[in-house]
């Protein structure tokens, strides 16, 4: 389903095994605590539960009522209690300051934390410090990946790009390596595996360790999984930044997509009720047009609805038994997609409005300008009214960081400036918000030693044909840390093409970008990718589109700790 | 052959005993057994004697020795007992040697003399001192019951697991028990004493007087018990030369015998084999050994020396300064073999193979006859059991033989049990050889397993003899060899007079990458020995950092444990290590370690963060990290303060730490904040309404939307705003309040830097095509088509793109050309870019 075009795309992988194995997991440890219990629940561990066990399985294991853990003190009459949080220090603290005040009221019940995906010593220290290290117990839920899709899974690790980029807090690394060996353990032995990154390095090694403890009996199994790539987040944060155009991302832009579920308000509804819809391989309109470029979405859906339409007319010359067939068969069916098909449509209104507004072709034109690296100034400029005039917070951020790693950090006099306007604009406590920016990398000052590539960009400024392209090249490998430039180069992430770019029938995957640029992170793969094993015809279309398709799909949407793993093209021989 | 049964006693009708001997002894002994204490373990295990000197009268002053032998009388150990009176010695289940001391003290041994551990069995027993002291072994270990000189029990059950019993009084006793013995039923230990004519039971709660079925009346005494080696069987010994045989429960007689002698017998143990039918007790006396069952005779034997007996699963050891025998009821497979013309399957093959070996046509006939009975099935598997119960090779080797003449002549006879009776009876004859000296029969090794006869040899130290059994049988490694080879390295590394360097590379090179050695184990071990630079060499080949740090830290090399853990990546175990060195080290060193590993710094870092705030400013103030310090401050400025005095102060640190820094634009911007939050406090105190913490961009607008134009000036002034974000916030701000009249008058207070085109945006946004109309006109010519066509007049904008020529424009403006109303425009439009391409 994933390659409908592609007949000889091999199976994949029965990921569903994950999540029943995270749900006999989670039943097994509720049962550990016997007879009625109410269950506190960590708010982002809420989504990829409902994933994985719905309340009526909760209840069915005497889960009696469910709460969510926060600041405030919970009201619970039950005997037992049973936390299922994240490792987090926060949490502990909680918890500590329940079972303290029953402890304080001379209360006694039974307390269980289940830690998901892993228990941290810190955590059990806090209990300890607290005092009521011997008062509960603690467990491990190691539900490390969940199946968003039918070819997507995702750790759903919120803090992994925290914690590693900004804190240099390695801690979640070992999470990655165990994610691995589950991977492995349960579809075999990867044959390939490829990295970029240190973060990258760490987690293989770890997982490498892991393999040669356990003497597995996978050995020798067939492989379902052939190449893993594991790929740093700060080695193409560029993907990360630019906006979206194709339909999942604006999807993910306007309504954001929670565990691979959405939210449609009222207004894509057109009833009074939101409505929380799964999106994945399984909707059909969705499938079809979540990679589309979101010029073409439109057409494709009225096309669908005309489509639809004269099913629905077929009836019209039936006779009675003709009619019984339609009912009972393709009624369902149509109906379903009918449905589908106004909620799309809704959700494509609500994005137009609005995107389709003169700012946001601004922003785009202005992070294409970025890209490519001419009319600097003009960007510059550009986003200094953008924020002056308070559009939105974070977009400012992410085409000032756009602006930062595109031009390898930003002249001294700029970096002072468009902080001081951001400051005035959004409070100064942003200082801090700039501090962390600096420290993950995101946003930078030149150092006085970049100072060519500031010639460069008045360069580029100056004279803008071929020429230039080649002396902005020559300056960008002159600078120590500049990258983003050379790198595009090398591996032609940008695009060069003679006239408009064809959305429709894109030639590259930077149509995810309109035309702009590639990510990085999916060149990789492409380039990556062992030729010869490929028994496709070698259209460039076919290979790449794939890979675009993570990207807008995985990297985007989800860019911290999570990390997709799909096995396309090749066969393993 | 002819003898072979020769050493066969029959007693009854239906059994037959044979003693044979095991070893002759060649130990030195220089006492007599007698004014020994002696202690001989089960399952052919070593022999423990002490000479006991405190039972002569008070010639303490020559120390005695205590002396350790294997079963083949090969010394194993012998030292000078320092301690106290010893009352009773004892081996426990895993060979240890226990010595009950008289004042209660329990001192063990291992089986090379070398002290382990020693334990009280209570302050009563203190008190009283010890009277007498039996070991005894149940499913669950090794227990320690102790008569006391007040004649109390008490017991443990197990030594393992120290848990000191005291059992209730015997009513009206005021001597010691004639004797008494350790019962096991239902798990737990009773004791049953005589005293005179009464048998008494102790157990848990209560003491009850019991009496055994079937008892002839005249006894006035018991002098002996003994029960069997599974407790299931009791033996009692009157004073009227009566023997009384029953269940160990006193609830039913098997049988008795009376064998006339009245003194009291020097030892009495139970002789039986697992699974039969026969009952016989060994009784002894000084010269005088007797066999006593179910039968009205009695086998005689006379000792020659002093002798002493060990119960067995499967019969009783008797050892004497000479010889070392083995008394046990002859096996039914062994019987129905050798038994004088026995027609048994199993003889006859015997018979056969002998006749085939020498060419004799008689072995054929033997074999049709067994063929004709349909038995040889039955009589290799006679043979090969009888093999199994064989002491001597020769014998083992011709039933095998034998056996195997037979299989030829099977179909499909499971070759399992002959193979393995080959493997076993190889590794029965290593074991039992003189120089190892562990005499098991093929019953005891099956009951023992090949597990624990392993763990025996490596605890006499025989590794190569253990691991050529396991290669032998093909054990796997992680159970067999590489235990073996691990036990060895710990042994190893008490070599004290071996350095350390060698140790090492000689444990590395024998054990290598075995799998299933834990070299942190054997480093444990050799830390325990004090060796603590060997362990840490013997821990560098340990691949499991998990395994390493806890021991380097017990070691207190907590800095390796620390780049050790941190290599691992395994973030708990730096934790761990960190919070240990936390409590080691005082702060300045602690923070100094952090210093050189990042990783482990931003690990604790993050902890603080959580949990201690106050360590982690020391932690940036150690590092004079001021841009980090300043950031603290600013971050404590939002969370910790709520005065609007103490926020300001928590900035200024803040300021000040950005100066050290050298950070001025953000010390710049901190004092800026300060100057805000207090300008906001005075408003909010003048103006009333929610100043606080609103960024100076909102600030302005606040005062604008509440009408105080002046203020709103002044602090733009004040603040530096830039002039372009002043005109966008007010026309903002004007457009909100539809102050269409300020608006344009401010529109018209100098030129706008941000062009016109925004005034217009912003009036159409509130629907105000007046106001709009008004603005268009001043927007610059290369804005104006956007201008028109944000009023709706797409029929003027076209006109002006086409004034332009300016193909972007004309394209924009059509695309707003909608339906039939702007047709025109649209045609026009199309005239003029045809007309502009002709040119």
């Amino acid at each position: 389903m994933a390659f409908p075009h592609r007949p000889d795309a091999p199976e994949l992988p029965d990921f569903s095994m994950l999540k029943r194995l995270a749900r006999d997991q989670l039943i097994y440890l509720l049962e550990q605590l016997p007879g009625k219990k109410d269950l506190f629940i960590e708010a982002d561990l809420m989504s990829p539960l409902d994933r994985i066990a719905n309340v009526s399985i909760l209840k069915q294991h005497e889960v009696d009522k469910l709460y969510k853990v926060e600041s405030k003190p919970a009201l619970s009459s039950s005997e037992q209690l049973c936390f299922l949080v994240r490792p987090r220090i926060k949490n502990m603290r909680y918890i500590a300051s329940l079972v303290n005040a029953d402890k304080l009221a001379g209360r006694i019940r039974k307390y269980k934390v289940i830690f998901s995906p892993q228990k941290f010593y810190a955590c059990e220290m806090v209990l300890e410090e607290e005092g009521i290290y011997g008062d509960v117990s603690c467990d491990e839920w190691a539900f490390s990946l969940l199946p968003l899709d039918m070819d997507l899974l995702s750790m759903e690790l919120p803090e992994f790009f925290r914690d590693y980029f900004l804190e240099g807090d390695q801690r979640w690394i070992n999470t990655v390596a165990q994610a691995l060996h589950l991977l492995s353990t349960l579809y075999g032995p990867f044959p390939n595996c490829y990295g970029i990154g240190r973060c990258a390095k760490m987690s293989y090694e770890l997982w490498r360790k892991l393999e040669e403890e356990e003497d597995s009996e996978a050995k020798g199994r067939r492989p379902e999984i052939g190449h893993i790539f594991l790929l740093d987040r700060d080695m193409d944060f560029v993907t990360a930044l630019c906006s979206q155009v194709v339909y999942e991302g604006l999807v993910d832009d306007t309504f954001r997509i929670k565990c691979g579920s959405v939210d449609f308000g009222p207004e894509v509804t057109s009833c009074d009720k939101s409505l929380k819809v799964l999106l994945n391989a399984e909707d059909k309109v969705f499938s079809e047009i979540r990679n589309e470029h979101f010029s073409n979405v439109f057409g494709f859906l009225s096309q669908k609805a005309r489509n639809l339409q004269a099913q629905y007319d077929r009836r019209r010359g039936m006779d009675i038994k003709q009619m019984k067939n339609f009912v009972s068969q393709e009624l369902k069916g149509l109906k379903q997609e009918h449905r589908l098909l106004s909620l799309h449509i809704g959700a494509c209104e609500s994005i137009m409005k609005k995107k389709t507004k003169q700012d946001f072709q601004e922003l785009i034109k202005t992070e294409h300008a970025l890209l490519e690296g001419f009319n600097i100034r003009e960007s510059t400029n550009y986003i200094e009214e953008h924020i002056d005039r308070q559009v939105s917070p974070i977009e400012s951020l992410r085409l000032m960081c756009l602006l930062s790693i595109t031009e390898n950090g930003l002249i001294p006099k700029d970096y002072r400036s468009l902080k001081t306007q951001y400051m005035q604009s959004y409070g100064p406590e942003h200082l801090l918000t700039f501090s962390n920016l600096r420290r993950a990398g995101l946003l930078t000052e030149q150092a006085p030693g970049d100072a060519l590539t500031a010639v460069e960009s008045k360069v580029s400024k100056l004279v803008t044909d071929k020429a230039a392209g080649k002396i902005t090249d020559a300056f960008s490998s002159l600078a120590k840390r500049s990258n983003f430039r050379a790198i595009s180069k090398k591996l032609n992430l940008i695009p060069r093409v003679d006239g408009e770019y064809d959305l429709k029938v894109p030639r590259d995957m930077a149509y995810v970008f309109s035309g702009a640029y590639v990510p990085l992170s999916c060149r990789i793969i492409e380039q990556t990718w062992p030729r010869k094993t490929t028994r496709l015809p070698a259209s460039p279309c076919a290979s790449s589109w794939w890979c675009s398709w993570v990207a807008a799909r995985s990297l985007r949407s989800q860019p911290c700790g999570s990390w997709a793993e799909r096995r396309g093209t090749g066969s393993f021989s | 052959m002819d003898c072979y049964t020769a050493n066969w006693n029959p007693l009854g009708d239906s059994a037959f005993y044979r003693k044979y001997e095991l070893y002759s002894m060649d130990w030195d002994l220089k006492e007599e057994l007698r004014d020994c204490l002696v202690a001989a373990a089960p399952y052919g295990g070593p022999i423990a004697l002490l000479r006991n000197p405190w039972r002569k009268e008070k010639t303490a002053s020559v120390r005695p020795i205590l002396e350790i032998y294997s079963a083949s009388g090969m010394p194993l150990a012998s030292l000078l007992w320092k301690s106290g009176p010893v009352v009773s010695l004892g081996w426990s289940a895993e060979e240890e040697l226990l010595c009950v001391q008289e004042d209660g003290a329990v001192l063990v041994y291992g089986l090379h003399g070398d002290f382990r551990r020693h334990f009280s069995m209570g302050n009563e027993v203190l008190q009283n001192r010890v009277l007498d002291a039996r070991i005894f072994h149940t499913e669950f270990g090794s227990g320690v019951a102790i008569l006391t000189g007040a004649h109390r029990f008490t017991l443990s059950a197990n030594v393992g697991d120290l848990k000191l019993r005291r059992m209730p009084e015997v009513p009206g006793l005021q001597s010691a028990p004639s004797c008494w013995t350790t019962l096991c039923q239902d798990r737990v230990a009773h004791i049953l004493l005589a005293v005179g004519p009464d048998l008494y039971l102790l157990d848990h709660g209560a003491c009850s007087a019991v009496t055994p079925p079937g008892l002839p009346p005249g006894v006035s005494s018991f002098l002996q018990m003994a029960v069997s080696f599974t407790y299931r069987h009791l033996a009692l010994f009157t004073d009227t030369g009566y023997i009384w045989m029953g269940t160990a429960s006193l609830k039913e007689k098997l049988c008795e015998f009376n064998c006339n002698i009245r003194a009291p017998p020097k030892q009495m143990v139970w002789c039986s084999r697992p699974r039969s039918k026969e009952r016989a007790v060994v009784v002894a006396w000084e010269r005088r050994l007797m066999v006593v069952g179910d039968a009205p005779e009695s086998i005689q034997f006379v000792l020659d020396e002093d002798s002493y007996l060990v119960p067995e699963l499967d019969g009783v050891r008797i050892f004497s300064r000479s010889t070392h025998e083995f008394l046990h009821e002859v096996p039914v497979a062994s019987e129905e073999i050798f038994k004088i013309a026995s027609m048994a399957p199993g003889a006859l093959l015997l018979e056969a193979q002998k006749e085939y070996e020498k060419e004799s046509q008689k072995a054929d006939e033997y074999l049709r006859e067994i063929q004709e009975l349909g038995q040889l099935t039955q009589a290799v598997q006679q043979c090969i059991e009888a093999a199994g119960h064989e002491h001597r090779p020769d014998m083992q080797k011709s039933l095998l033989r034998a056996a195997s003449f037979g299989k030829c002549f099977l179909d499909r006879f499971p070759p399992d049990s002959f193979v393995h009776m080959c493997q076993d009876l190889r590794v029965l004859n290593a074991v039992r050889d003189y120089h190892i000296g562990i005499p098991l029969t093929y019953s005891q090794y099956k009951q023992l397993t090949i597990q624990v006869l392993l763990d025996r040899l490596v605890l006499r130290r025989l590794y190569p003899l253990a691991i050529q059994i396991c290669e032998y049988l093909r054990l796997p490694e992680v159970q067999g060899v590489s235990r073996i080879l691990a036990h060895w390295a710990c042994y190893k590394v008490q070599q004290k007079d071996v350095s350390d360097e060698d140790v090492a590379r000689a444990i590395n090179q024998k054990l290598g990458d075995t799998p299933g050695v834990s070299y942190s184990d054997i480093a444990a071990r050799a830390y325990g020995c004090g060796r603590t630079e060997l362990a840490i060499k013997l821990l560098e080949y340990e691949p499991r950092s998990g395994e390493q740090v806890p021991l380097l830290l017990k070691m207190k090399r907590s800095k390796l444990a620390l780049s050790k853990a941190i290599e691992s990546g395994d973030t708990d175990l730096v934790f761990t290590v960190l919070l240990h060195l936390k409590n080691e080290l005082n702060r300045g060193d602690f923070f100094m370690t952090l210093r050189n590993q990042p990783m482990a710094l931003s690990l604790y870092r993050q902890f603080c963060k959580h949990q201690e705030l106050e360590t982690l400013k020391d932690l940036y103030n150690q590092d004079d990290n001021h841009q980090e310090l300043g950031s603290f401050h600013i971050r404590a400025s939002y969370a910790a303060e709520e005065r609007i005095e103490g926020r300001v102060a928590a900035l200024q640190t803040a300021a000040d730490a950005f100066y050290k820094a050298k950070n001025e634009f953000a010390a710049k911007a901190t004092e800026d904040q300060m100057r805000l939050l207090r300008l906001q406090r005075r408003l909010e105190d003048e103006l009333g309404g929610q100043f606080l913490d609103l960024s100076l961009h909102d600030t302005v607008t606040t005062l604008i939307l509440g009408g105080h134009n002046k203020r709103a000036e002044q602090l733009a002034r004040d603040f530096r705003i830039p002039d372009k974000r002043l005109w966008w916030l007010k026309l903002t701000a004007l457009a909100d309040l539809e102050d269409w009249e300020e608006l344009e008058k401010f529109s018209k207070s100098k030129k706008s830097p941000i062009g016109y085109l925004p005034f217009v945006e912003i009036c159409m946004k509130q629907h105000n095509k007046y106001e709009a109309k008004k603005y268009a006109s001043r927007v610059g010519p290369e804005q104006k088509v956007k201008a028109l066509l944000l009023l709706g007049d797409v029929a003027q904008a076209a006109d002006v793109a086409i004034e332009h020529r300016n193909e972007a424009e004309l394209s924009l403006v059509l695309s707003h050309c909608t339906g039939a109303t702007d047709g025109a425009t649209a045609d026009k439009i199309q005239r003029a870019r045809a007309q502009a391409q002709k040119k």
